[in-house]
Protein backbone atom coordinates (compact mmCIF):
# COMPACT_ATOMS: atom_id res chain seq x y z
CA UNK A 1 0.00 0.00 0.00
CA UNK A 2 1.39 3.39 -0.72
CA UNK A 3 1.80 6.03 2.44
CA UNK A 4 -1.14 7.86 3.79
CA UNK A 5 -1.24 11.48 2.99
CA UNK A 6 -3.92 13.32 4.75
CA UNK A 7 -5.39 16.49 3.76
CA UNK A 8 -4.52 19.30 6.15
CA UNK A 9 -8.16 20.67 6.27
CA UNK A 10 -11.11 19.57 7.79
CA UNK A 11 -14.46 18.99 5.90
CA UNK A 12 -16.38 22.07 6.94
CA UNK A 13 -14.01 24.19 8.42
CA UNK A 14 -14.08 27.93 7.83
CA UNK A 15 -10.78 27.11 5.44
CA UNK A 16 -12.32 24.18 3.80
CA UNK A 17 -12.06 24.92 0.04
CA UNK A 18 -15.33 24.88 -2.18
CA UNK A 19 -16.76 24.78 -5.65
CA UNK A 20 -19.88 27.41 -6.00
CA UNK A 21 -20.40 28.06 -9.94
CA UNK A 22 -19.45 27.34 -13.18
CA UNK A 23 -19.98 28.47 -16.84
CA UNK A 24 -19.42 26.90 -20.23
CA UNK A 25 -20.22 27.88 -23.56
CA UNK A 26 -21.45 25.36 -26.77
CA UNK A 27 -18.33 22.84 -27.57
CA UNK A 28 -18.15 22.62 -31.66
CA UNK A 29 -16.94 25.22 -34.67
CA UNK A 30 -17.38 28.79 -34.24
CA UNK A 31 -14.92 30.42 -36.39
CA UNK A 32 -16.17 33.77 -35.37
CA UNK A 33 -16.31 33.24 -31.63
CA UNK A 34 -13.41 34.91 -30.19
CA UNK A 35 -11.03 34.23 -27.72
CA UNK A 36 -11.30 36.51 -25.28
CA UNK A 37 -14.85 37.18 -26.12
CA UNK A 38 -15.48 33.73 -25.09
CA UNK A 39 -13.31 33.64 -22.03
CA UNK A 40 -15.01 36.87 -20.79
CA UNK A 41 -18.43 34.89 -21.33
CA UNK A 42 -17.55 31.37 -19.65
CA UNK A 43 -15.56 34.09 -16.85
CA UNK A 44 -19.12 36.25 -16.14
CA UNK A 45 -21.51 33.25 -16.36
CA UNK A 46 -19.57 31.39 -13.57
CA UNK A 47 -19.13 34.72 -11.64
CA UNK A 48 -23.58 34.53 -11.79
CA UNK A 49 -24.02 31.05 -10.67
CA UNK A 50 -21.54 31.45 -8.21
CA UNK A 51 -23.34 34.98 -6.78
CA UNK A 52 -20.57 36.91 -7.26
CA UNK A 53 -19.25 39.98 -9.92
CA UNK A 54 -15.74 40.46 -10.91
CA UNK A 55 -14.10 42.30 -7.89
CA UNK A 56 -15.21 39.72 -5.68
CA UNK A 57 -12.27 37.65 -7.59
CA UNK A 58 -8.69 38.06 -6.07
CA UNK A 59 -6.94 35.28 -7.80
CA UNK A 60 -7.57 34.08 -11.44
CA UNK A 61 -6.24 30.76 -12.70
CA UNK A 62 -5.65 30.12 -16.46
CA UNK A 63 -6.18 26.95 -18.08
CA UNK A 64 -3.66 26.44 -21.51
CA UNK A 65 -4.76 26.74 -24.73
CA UNK A 66 -2.85 24.86 -27.63
CA UNK A 67 -3.84 26.59 -30.79
CA UNK A 68 -1.94 29.71 -30.24
CA UNK A 69 1.13 30.66 -28.40
CA UNK A 70 0.52 34.65 -29.04
CA UNK A 71 -3.40 33.83 -27.48
CA UNK A 72 -1.33 31.53 -24.58
CA UNK A 73 1.10 34.62 -23.57
CA UNK A 74 -2.41 36.90 -23.04
CA UNK A 75 -3.83 34.49 -20.67
CA UNK A 76 -0.16 34.56 -18.96
CA UNK A 77 0.48 38.31 -19.03
CA UNK A 78 -3.08 38.97 -17.24
CA UNK A 79 -5.10 40.32 -19.71
CA UNK A 80 -8.15 38.49 -18.44
CA UNK A 81 -7.59 40.44 -15.22
CA UNK A 82 -8.02 43.95 -17.12
CA UNK A 83 -11.21 42.46 -19.39
CA UNK A 84 -12.76 41.69 -16.34
CA UNK A 85 -12.30 44.99 -14.67
CA UNK A 86 -10.41 44.10 -11.64
CA UNK A 87 -6.62 45.28 -12.36
CA UNK A 88 -5.61 47.27 -9.51
CA UNK A 89 -7.54 44.99 -6.50
CA UNK A 90 -6.58 41.13 -8.02
CA UNK A 91 -4.36 39.96 -5.96
CA UNK A 92 -2.21 37.27 -8.65
CA UNK A 93 -3.43 35.89 -12.23
CA UNK A 94 -0.96 32.77 -13.53
CA UNK A 95 -1.41 29.70 -15.52
CA UNK A 96 -0.79 25.86 -14.55
CA UNK A 97 -0.41 23.77 -17.14
CA UNK A 98 -0.05 19.97 -17.53
CA UNK A 99 -2.25 18.77 -20.76
CA UNK A 100 -4.84 16.93 -20.23
CA UNK A 101 -4.96 16.88 -16.38
CA UNK A 102 -4.30 20.31 -15.98
CA UNK A 103 -7.98 20.60 -14.59
CA UNK A 104 -7.12 18.37 -11.90
CA UNK A 105 -3.56 19.69 -11.02
CA UNK A 106 -5.59 23.44 -11.61
CA UNK A 107 -7.90 22.10 -8.84
CA UNK A 108 -4.93 20.93 -6.06
CA UNK A 109 -3.10 24.35 -6.84
CA UNK A 110 -6.37 26.31 -5.71
CA UNK A 111 -7.42 24.10 -3.17
CA UNK A 112 -3.71 24.99 -1.40
CA UNK A 113 -4.05 28.32 -2.18
CA UNK A 114 -7.13 28.64 -0.57
CA UNK A 115 -7.01 26.33 2.22
CA UNK A 116 -3.59 28.16 3.47
CA UNK A 117 -5.47 31.73 3.15
CA UNK A 118 -2.75 32.84 -0.05
CA UNK A 119 -6.46 33.02 -1.86
CA UNK A 120 -10.18 33.35 -1.17
CA UNK A 121 -11.93 33.58 -4.55
CA UNK A 122 -10.03 32.15 -7.48
CA UNK A 123 -11.84 31.94 -10.80
CA UNK A 124 -10.25 29.49 -12.98
CA UNK A 125 -10.88 30.25 -16.72
CA UNK A 126 -10.18 28.25 -19.87
CA UNK A 127 -10.79 28.38 -23.81
CA UNK A 128 -9.19 26.65 -26.97
CA UNK A 129 -10.07 27.28 -30.69
CA UNK A 130 -8.95 23.69 -32.31
CA UNK A 131 -11.92 23.47 -34.19
CA UNK A 132 -11.19 27.17 -35.79
CA UNK A 133 -7.55 26.15 -36.56
CA UNK A 134 -5.40 25.37 -39.35
CA UNK A 135 -5.90 20.62 -39.12
CA UNK A 136 -2.33 20.37 -40.67
CA UNK A 137 -0.86 22.94 -37.99
CA UNK A 138 -2.10 21.25 -35.08
CA UNK A 139 -1.64 17.68 -36.20
CA UNK A 140 2.18 19.02 -36.81
CA UNK A 141 2.08 20.25 -33.28
CA UNK A 142 0.60 17.47 -31.59
CA UNK A 143 3.24 15.44 -33.09
CA UNK A 144 5.98 17.42 -30.73
CA UNK A 145 3.48 17.34 -27.21
CA UNK A 146 4.88 14.71 -25.51
CA UNK A 147 7.23 13.41 -28.06
CA UNK A 148 10.78 13.43 -27.38
CA UNK A 149 11.97 15.60 -30.68
CA UNK A 150 15.37 13.95 -31.14
CA UNK A 151 14.36 10.25 -30.42
CA UNK A 152 10.63 9.95 -31.59
CA UNK A 153 9.29 12.38 -33.84
CA UNK A 154 11.28 10.76 -36.68
CA UNK A 155 8.66 7.73 -36.57
CA UNK A 156 6.00 10.00 -37.58
CA UNK A 157 4.16 9.44 -34.25
CA UNK A 158 1.11 11.69 -34.04
CA UNK A 159 -1.51 11.53 -31.39
CA UNK A 160 -3.71 9.06 -32.82
CA UNK A 161 -0.91 6.70 -33.42
CA UNK A 162 -0.68 7.10 -29.27
CA UNK A 163 -4.09 6.51 -28.81
CA UNK A 164 -3.96 3.71 -31.37
CA UNK A 165 -0.98 1.33 -29.90
CA UNK A 166 -2.49 1.93 -26.76
CA UNK A 167 -5.93 0.83 -27.81
CA UNK A 168 -3.88 -2.36 -29.84
CA UNK A 169 -2.67 -3.18 -26.27
CA UNK A 170 -5.80 -3.12 -24.33
CA UNK A 171 -7.77 -4.96 -27.12
CA UNK A 172 -4.77 -7.53 -27.05
CA UNK A 173 -4.27 -7.86 -23.18
CA UNK A 174 -8.35 -7.39 -22.40
CA UNK A 175 -9.97 -9.52 -25.45
CA UNK A 176 -12.01 -6.50 -26.16
CA UNK A 177 -13.64 -6.93 -29.40
CA UNK A 178 -14.12 -4.10 -32.01
CA UNK A 179 -17.61 -3.94 -31.30
CA UNK A 180 -17.09 -3.42 -27.73
CA UNK A 181 -14.42 -0.78 -27.93
CA UNK A 182 -17.04 1.10 -30.05
CA UNK A 183 -19.60 0.47 -27.52
CA UNK A 184 -17.74 2.82 -25.05
CA UNK A 185 -18.12 5.88 -28.26
CA UNK A 186 -21.89 5.39 -28.52
CA UNK A 187 -22.26 5.31 -24.62
CA UNK A 188 -20.58 9.08 -25.02
CA UNK A 189 -22.81 9.75 -27.85
CA UNK A 190 -25.57 8.80 -25.63
CA UNK A 191 -24.70 11.48 -23.23
CA UNK A 192 -24.33 14.11 -26.00
CA UNK A 193 -27.64 14.04 -26.46
CA UNK A 194 -29.11 15.09 -23.74
CA UNK A 195 -26.67 18.18 -23.81
CA UNK A 196 -27.23 21.27 -26.00
CA UNK A 197 -23.68 22.39 -24.91
CA UNK A 198 -21.99 19.08 -27.02
CA UNK A 199 -20.32 19.43 -30.48
CA UNK A 200 -22.89 16.05 -31.55
CA UNK A 201 -25.34 17.31 -29.81
CA UNK A 202 -29.04 15.22 -31.54
CA UNK A 203 -26.37 13.51 -33.81
CA UNK A 204 -27.33 9.72 -32.56
CA UNK A 205 -24.55 6.93 -33.41
CA UNK A 206 -24.44 3.41 -33.43
CA UNK A 207 -21.30 1.07 -33.43
CA UNK A 208 -22.10 -0.23 -36.72
CA UNK A 209 -21.73 3.63 -38.25
CA UNK A 210 -18.27 3.51 -36.29
CA UNK A 211 -17.04 0.46 -37.66
CA UNK A 212 -17.98 1.63 -41.19
CA UNK A 213 -15.85 4.64 -40.86
CA UNK A 214 -12.45 4.83 -42.09
CA UNK A 215 -9.56 3.56 -40.47
CA UNK A 216 -6.97 6.53 -39.57
CA UNK A 217 -4.59 4.56 -37.33
CA UNK A 218 -5.56 0.88 -37.11
CA UNK A 219 -6.96 -0.32 -34.89
CA UNK A 220 -8.90 2.81 -34.70
CA UNK A 221 -11.62 4.10 -36.94
CA UNK A 222 -12.39 7.78 -37.26
CA UNK A 223 -15.04 7.92 -35.70
CA UNK A 224 -13.17 6.63 -32.76
CA UNK A 225 -10.59 9.79 -32.75
CA UNK A 226 -11.53 12.60 -31.06
CA UNK A 227 -13.14 15.60 -32.71
CA UNK A 228 -10.89 18.92 -32.48
CA UNK A 229 -13.50 21.87 -31.16
CA UNK A 230 -13.61 24.88 -30.02
CA UNK A 231 -15.01 25.54 -26.33
CA UNK A 232 -14.85 27.46 -23.13
CA UNK A 233 -15.88 27.13 -19.32
CA UNK A 234 -14.70 28.46 -15.87
CA UNK A 235 -15.68 27.57 -12.71
CA UNK A 236 -15.68 29.19 -9.23
CA UNK A 237 -13.89 28.40 -5.66
CA UNK A 238 -13.85 30.13 -2.24
CA UNK A 239 -13.52 28.95 1.21
CA UNK A 240 -16.43 27.74 3.38
CA UNK A 241 -16.77 30.37 5.67
CA UNK A 242 -16.88 32.78 3.07
CA UNK A 243 -19.58 30.62 1.23
CA UNK A 244 -21.83 30.84 4.16
CA UNK A 245 -21.35 34.28 4.51
CA UNK A 246 -22.68 34.95 0.93
CA UNK A 247 -25.82 32.74 1.62
CA UNK A 248 -24.57 29.65 -0.12
CA UNK A 249 -25.98 26.42 1.51
CA UNK A 250 -25.11 23.81 -0.97
CA UNK A 251 -21.50 23.37 -2.15
CA UNK A 252 -18.77 20.86 -3.32
CA UNK A 253 -15.82 20.03 -1.56
CA UNK A 254 -12.90 18.16 -2.22
CA UNK A 255 -12.54 14.69 -0.44
CA UNK A 256 -9.09 13.81 -1.59
CA UNK A 257 -6.92 12.95 -5.10
CA UNK A 258 -4.15 10.50 -5.79
CA UNK A 259 -1.62 10.86 -9.17
CA UNK A 260 0.72 8.97 -11.02
CA UNK A 261 3.02 10.35 -13.55
CA UNK A 262 3.84 6.86 -15.38
CA UNK A 263 6.05 8.38 -18.08
CA UNK A 264 7.28 11.13 -20.55
CA UNK A 265 6.44 9.59 -24.14
CA UNK A 266 4.42 6.61 -24.85
CA UNK A 267 7.69 4.48 -25.41
CA UNK A 268 9.06 4.44 -21.80
CA UNK A 269 5.60 3.15 -20.09
CA UNK A 270 5.61 -0.53 -18.72
CA UNK A 271 2.44 -1.37 -19.64
CA UNK A 272 -0.01 0.54 -22.01
CA UNK A 273 -3.11 -1.40 -21.20
CA UNK A 274 -2.43 -0.37 -17.19
CA UNK A 275 -0.97 3.33 -17.01
CA UNK A 276 -0.59 5.10 -13.92
CA UNK A 277 -4.32 4.52 -13.16
CA UNK A 278 -4.00 1.94 -10.02
CA UNK A 279 -1.37 4.16 -8.23
CA UNK A 280 -3.17 6.96 -8.59
CA UNK A 281 -6.44 5.29 -7.21
CA UNK A 282 -4.62 3.60 -4.25
CA UNK A 283 -3.10 7.07 -3.83
CA UNK A 284 -6.78 8.80 -3.87
CA UNK A 285 -8.70 6.09 -1.67
CA UNK A 286 -6.21 6.26 1.17
CA UNK A 287 -6.35 9.89 1.16
CA UNK A 288 -10.38 10.16 1.21
CA UNK A 289 -11.45 6.84 2.43
CA UNK A 290 -13.27 6.07 -0.24
CA UNK A 291 -13.46 3.01 -2.60
CA UNK A 292 -14.86 3.23 -6.09
CA UNK A 293 -18.28 1.70 -5.06
CA UNK A 294 -19.14 5.10 -3.25
CA UNK A 295 -19.50 7.09 -6.35
CA UNK A 296 -22.61 8.34 -7.89
CA UNK A 297 -21.20 9.58 -11.30
CA UNK A 298 -17.20 9.13 -12.34
CA UNK A 299 -15.96 12.25 -15.18
CA UNK A 300 -13.08 10.73 -17.06
CA UNK A 301 -11.01 11.70 -19.58
CA UNK A 302 -11.62 9.89 -22.98
CA UNK A 303 -9.84 11.23 -25.66
CA UNK A 304 -9.92 7.62 -26.99
CA UNK A 305 -12.50 4.66 -25.93
CA UNK A 306 -9.40 2.34 -24.58
CA UNK A 307 -7.92 5.49 -22.42
CA UNK A 308 -11.06 5.63 -20.67
CA UNK A 309 -11.57 1.87 -20.24
CA UNK A 310 -7.80 1.61 -18.62
CA UNK A 311 -9.15 3.85 -16.21
CA UNK A 312 -12.13 2.23 -15.14
CA UNK A 313 -10.11 -0.71 -14.27
CA UNK A 314 -7.41 0.79 -12.54
CA UNK A 315 -10.06 2.81 -10.38
CA UNK A 316 -11.80 -0.39 -9.84
CA UNK A 317 -14.99 0.47 -11.23
CA UNK A 318 -14.74 -2.63 -13.97
CA UNK A 319 -13.05 -5.58 -13.31
CA UNK A 320 -9.68 -6.04 -14.65
CA UNK A 321 -9.62 -6.29 -18.48
CA UNK A 322 -13.59 -5.38 -18.80
CA UNK A 323 -14.05 -2.19 -18.91
CA UNK A 324 -15.19 -2.13 -22.79
CA UNK A 325 -17.22 -4.59 -22.14
CA UNK A 326 -18.31 -2.30 -19.01
CA UNK A 327 -19.42 0.33 -21.11
CA UNK A 328 -20.91 -2.38 -23.80
CA UNK A 329 -23.44 -3.89 -21.44
CA UNK A 330 -24.68 -0.19 -20.88
CA UNK A 331 -23.42 0.35 -17.32
CA UNK A 332 -22.46 4.32 -17.88
CA UNK A 333 -25.16 5.44 -20.36
CA UNK A 334 -27.98 7.44 -18.96
CA UNK A 335 -29.57 5.54 -16.52
CA UNK A 336 -26.76 3.21 -15.85
CA UNK A 337 -25.53 1.92 -12.51
CA UNK A 338 -22.52 4.44 -12.59
CA UNK A 339 -23.12 7.25 -15.55
CA UNK A 340 -20.00 8.34 -17.30
CA UNK A 341 -18.55 12.05 -18.79
CA UNK A 342 -22.37 12.67 -18.46
CA UNK A 343 -21.73 15.76 -20.88
CA UNK A 344 -20.78 13.51 -23.53
CA UNK A 345 -16.93 13.64 -23.03
CA UNK A 346 -14.40 14.40 -25.16
CA UNK A 347 -15.18 12.00 -28.05
CA UNK A 348 -18.88 13.52 -28.05
CA UNK A 349 -19.50 16.82 -26.81
CA UNK A 350 -15.71 18.00 -28.38
CA UNK A 351 -12.02 17.60 -28.27
CA UNK A 352 -10.97 21.24 -26.82
CA UNK A 353 -7.33 20.08 -26.29
CA UNK A 354 -6.28 21.10 -22.67
CA UNK A 355 -10.40 21.79 -21.78
CA UNK A 356 -11.42 18.40 -22.47
CA UNK A 357 -10.46 17.41 -19.28
CA UNK A 358 -11.63 21.09 -17.36
CA UNK A 359 -15.09 20.60 -19.15
CA UNK A 360 -15.30 17.12 -17.74
CA UNK A 361 -14.82 18.82 -13.88
CA UNK A 362 -16.80 21.12 -14.75
CA UNK A 363 -19.86 18.53 -15.37
CA UNK A 364 -19.13 17.05 -12.61
CA UNK A 365 -18.99 20.03 -10.32
CA UNK A 366 -22.27 20.80 -11.96
CA UNK A 367 -23.80 17.37 -11.24
CA UNK A 368 -22.92 17.76 -7.80
CA UNK A 369 -24.49 21.39 -7.54
CA UNK A 370 -27.68 19.82 -8.88
CA UNK A 371 -27.54 22.53 -12.10
CA UNK A 372 -27.62 20.56 -14.89
CA UNK A 373 -30.36 20.45 -17.30
CA UNK A 374 -33.21 18.10 -15.90
CA UNK A 375 -32.73 15.53 -18.97
CA UNK A 376 -29.51 14.71 -17.87
CA UNK A 377 -29.39 15.58 -13.93
CA UNK A 378 -28.26 12.67 -12.23
CA UNK A 379 -30.49 12.11 -9.17
CA UNK A 380 -29.34 12.84 -5.79
CA UNK A 381 -25.84 13.33 -7.20
CA UNK A 382 -23.40 13.13 -4.07
CA UNK A 383 -19.92 11.82 -5.00
CA UNK A 384 -18.10 12.23 -8.66
CA UNK A 385 -14.61 10.46 -9.83
CA UNK A 386 -12.89 13.20 -11.81
CA UNK A 387 -10.00 11.63 -13.68
CA UNK A 388 -7.78 13.42 -16.01
CA UNK A 389 -4.10 12.44 -18.21
CA UNK A 390 -2.06 14.42 -20.15
CA UNK A 391 0.68 14.36 -23.05
CA UNK A 392 1.12 10.72 -24.27
CA UNK A 393 -1.10 9.60 -21.51
CA UNK A 394 1.61 10.31 -19.09
CA UNK A 395 -0.16 10.73 -16.01
CA UNK A 396 -3.25 9.50 -14.14
CA UNK A 397 -5.02 11.85 -11.77
CA UNK A 398 -7.78 11.39 -9.82
CA UNK A 399 -10.35 14.01 -7.78
CA UNK A 400 -12.54 12.96 -5.58
CA UNK A 401 -15.53 15.89 -5.09
CA UNK A 402 -18.85 15.22 -3.62
CA UNK A 403 -21.55 17.36 -1.89
CA UNK A 404 -21.58 19.19 0.88
CA UNK A 405 -24.24 21.13 2.94
CA UNK A 406 -22.42 24.09 4.23
CA UNK A 407 -25.27 25.10 7.20
CA UNK A 408 -26.37 28.96 8.84
CA UNK B 1 22.11 24.84 -31.23
CA UNK B 2 24.63 21.71 -31.85
CA UNK B 3 23.12 18.67 -31.67
CA UNK B 4 23.58 16.75 -28.28
CA UNK B 5 26.65 14.31 -28.49
CA UNK B 6 24.15 11.47 -26.76
CA UNK B 7 22.54 11.66 -30.45
CA UNK B 8 24.79 12.36 -32.39
CA UNK B 9 26.30 9.16 -31.46
CA UNK B 10 23.19 7.10 -31.35
CA UNK B 11 22.47 8.14 -34.79
CA UNK B 12 26.02 7.44 -36.25
CA UNK B 13 25.39 3.82 -34.66
CA UNK B 14 22.14 3.52 -36.70
CA UNK B 15 24.00 4.95 -40.07
CA UNK B 16 26.78 1.80 -39.32
CA UNK B 17 23.90 -0.59 -38.85
CA UNK B 18 23.96 -0.58 -35.51
CA UNK B 19 21.42 -0.44 -32.46
CA UNK B 20 23.31 1.27 -29.48
CA UNK B 21 22.24 1.35 -26.14
CA UNK B 22 23.44 3.44 -23.27
CA UNK B 23 25.69 2.13 -20.78
CA UNK B 24 26.58 3.51 -17.41
CA UNK B 25 29.51 2.42 -16.57
CA UNK B 26 29.39 3.11 -13.17
CA UNK B 27 26.09 0.98 -12.15
CA UNK B 28 26.55 -1.15 -14.94
CA UNK B 29 22.18 0.02 -16.37
CA UNK B 30 21.32 0.31 -19.54
CA UNK B 31 19.25 3.79 -20.20
CA UNK B 32 16.86 3.97 -23.21
CA UNK B 33 16.26 6.37 -24.16
CA UNK B 34 19.96 7.97 -23.67
CA UNK B 35 20.32 10.01 -20.41
CA UNK B 36 22.46 13.17 -19.80
CA UNK B 37 23.15 11.58 -16.35
CA UNK B 38 22.28 7.51 -15.82
CA UNK B 39 18.65 8.10 -14.18
CA UNK B 40 19.56 4.75 -11.79
CA UNK B 41 22.36 6.31 -10.06
CA UNK B 42 22.62 9.89 -11.80
CA UNK B 43 26.63 9.34 -13.14
CA UNK B 44 27.35 10.98 -16.07
CA UNK B 45 29.82 8.33 -16.70
CA UNK B 46 28.02 6.66 -19.54
CA UNK B 47 29.29 4.58 -22.92
CA UNK B 48 27.24 2.70 -25.19
CA UNK B 49 26.71 -0.99 -25.81
CA UNK B 50 25.72 -2.59 -29.21
CA UNK B 51 22.28 -4.04 -28.42
CA UNK B 52 21.30 -7.76 -29.28
CA UNK B 53 18.88 -6.16 -31.41
CA UNK B 54 16.04 -8.66 -30.18
CA UNK B 55 12.98 -8.18 -28.17
CA UNK B 56 9.06 -7.54 -28.03
CA UNK B 57 6.54 -6.21 -29.67
CA UNK B 58 4.72 -4.21 -27.33
CA UNK B 59 2.11 -2.89 -29.42
CA UNK B 60 2.39 -0.87 -32.72
CA UNK B 61 -0.08 1.03 -35.27
CA UNK B 62 -0.53 1.70 -38.72
CA UNK B 63 -1.08 5.51 -39.75
CA UNK B 64 -2.71 6.20 -42.37
CA UNK B 65 -3.92 9.55 -42.84
CA UNK B 66 -2.97 12.41 -40.88
CA UNK B 67 0.50 12.80 -41.25
CA UNK B 68 3.16 15.51 -39.12
CA UNK B 69 4.27 17.18 -41.85
CA UNK B 70 6.93 16.29 -43.75
CA UNK B 71 6.12 12.10 -43.12
CA UNK B 72 2.64 12.68 -45.70
CA UNK B 73 5.11 10.32 -47.86
CA UNK B 74 5.91 7.68 -46.16
CA UNK B 75 2.19 7.17 -45.64
CA UNK B 76 0.75 4.27 -44.91
CA UNK B 77 3.61 3.40 -42.32
CA UNK B 78 3.51 1.71 -38.95
CA UNK B 79 4.71 2.85 -35.24
CA UNK B 80 5.91 0.04 -32.55
CA UNK B 81 7.17 0.18 -29.04
CA UNK B 82 9.83 -2.97 -28.46
CA UNK B 83 11.26 -4.24 -25.27
CA UNK B 84 14.47 -4.93 -26.12
CA UNK B 85 15.45 -8.36 -24.49
CA UNK B 86 18.65 -6.10 -22.33
CA UNK B 87 15.62 -4.50 -20.57
CA UNK B 88 14.70 -0.73 -21.98
CA UNK B 89 12.36 0.22 -24.89
CA UNK B 90 11.85 2.06 -27.66
CA UNK B 91 10.11 3.39 -30.58
CA UNK B 92 10.68 2.14 -33.89
CA UNK B 93 9.57 1.80 -37.36
CA UNK B 94 7.84 -1.51 -38.43
CA UNK B 95 8.68 -2.64 -41.97
CA UNK B 96 5.74 -4.26 -43.84
CA UNK B 97 5.63 -8.10 -44.15
CA UNK B 98 4.22 -7.36 -47.59
CA UNK B 99 3.51 -3.54 -49.34
CA UNK B 100 1.61 -1.59 -47.25
CA UNK B 101 0.63 -4.90 -45.11
CA UNK B 102 1.13 -5.14 -40.98
CA UNK B 103 -1.98 -8.05 -40.70
CA UNK B 104 0.81 -10.46 -39.89
CA UNK B 105 2.19 -8.15 -36.66
CA UNK B 106 0.47 -8.87 -33.56
CA UNK B 107 1.37 -7.32 -29.94
CA UNK B 108 3.90 -9.81 -28.40
CA UNK B 109 5.53 -10.52 -31.54
CA UNK B 110 8.86 -11.35 -31.49
CA UNK B 111 11.03 -8.85 -33.27
CA UNK B 112 14.41 -7.94 -34.53
CA UNK B 113 16.35 -4.78 -35.79
CA UNK B 114 17.05 -4.37 -39.61
CA UNK B 115 19.88 -2.29 -40.65
CA UNK B 116 18.66 0.21 -42.73
CA UNK B 117 21.11 2.58 -45.19
CA UNK B 118 22.87 5.71 -43.77
CA UNK B 119 20.74 7.85 -46.23
CA UNK B 120 17.63 6.47 -44.35
CA UNK B 121 18.67 7.27 -41.34
CA UNK B 122 19.53 10.96 -42.75
CA UNK B 123 15.99 11.21 -43.71
CA UNK B 124 14.46 9.16 -40.63
CA UNK B 125 16.80 9.03 -37.58
CA UNK B 126 15.00 5.87 -35.95
CA UNK B 127 15.48 2.55 -35.56
CA UNK B 128 13.55 -0.27 -37.90
CA UNK B 129 12.16 -3.43 -36.77
CA UNK B 130 10.59 -6.65 -38.30
CA UNK B 131 8.57 -9.66 -36.78
CA UNK B 132 10.45 -12.56 -36.47
CA UNK B 133 8.98 -15.48 -38.58
CA UNK B 134 7.47 -18.11 -36.57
Amino acid sequence: MSEKWTLHVAPGADNDPVFVGVGEIPTGKFPDRGFIQALTKVAILALKDAGMVPRDIDTIMLIPNLHSAADQADLVFSRMVEELGIHGTCKSSYMVHSGGSTSDNAVRAAHGLIAAGHAQNILVLQCERWGSADLQEMITMLSKNGIPGEWELPTGIQFNAIGAMITRRYMHASGSTPEEMASVCVTLRNWANLNENAMFYTKPLTVEQILASRMVADPLHSYECPPMADGACAFVMTNTANAKKRGISNAVRVAGSGGCVSHYCLSQEVDQAVLGWPLAAERAWNQSGWGPEDADIAEIYDSYAAVTAIALEGIGIAAKGEGARWFAAGHGDPGGKLPMNTNGGLLSAGHTGVGGGTALLVEGIRQLLHRAPSKRQVEDCQRAIIGGSGGSYMDAQILLLERTKLGA
Amino acid sequence: MQTPKIVTEFRTGLSDGKLLVQLCKDCGKPNMWPRYACPHCQSENLDWQHSGGVGTLHSFCVLRQGAPEGFEEDLPYAIGVVKLDEGVQLAVRLVPSAPDDWSEYQCDDRVEFVPVSADQIEKRPCATFKRIAD
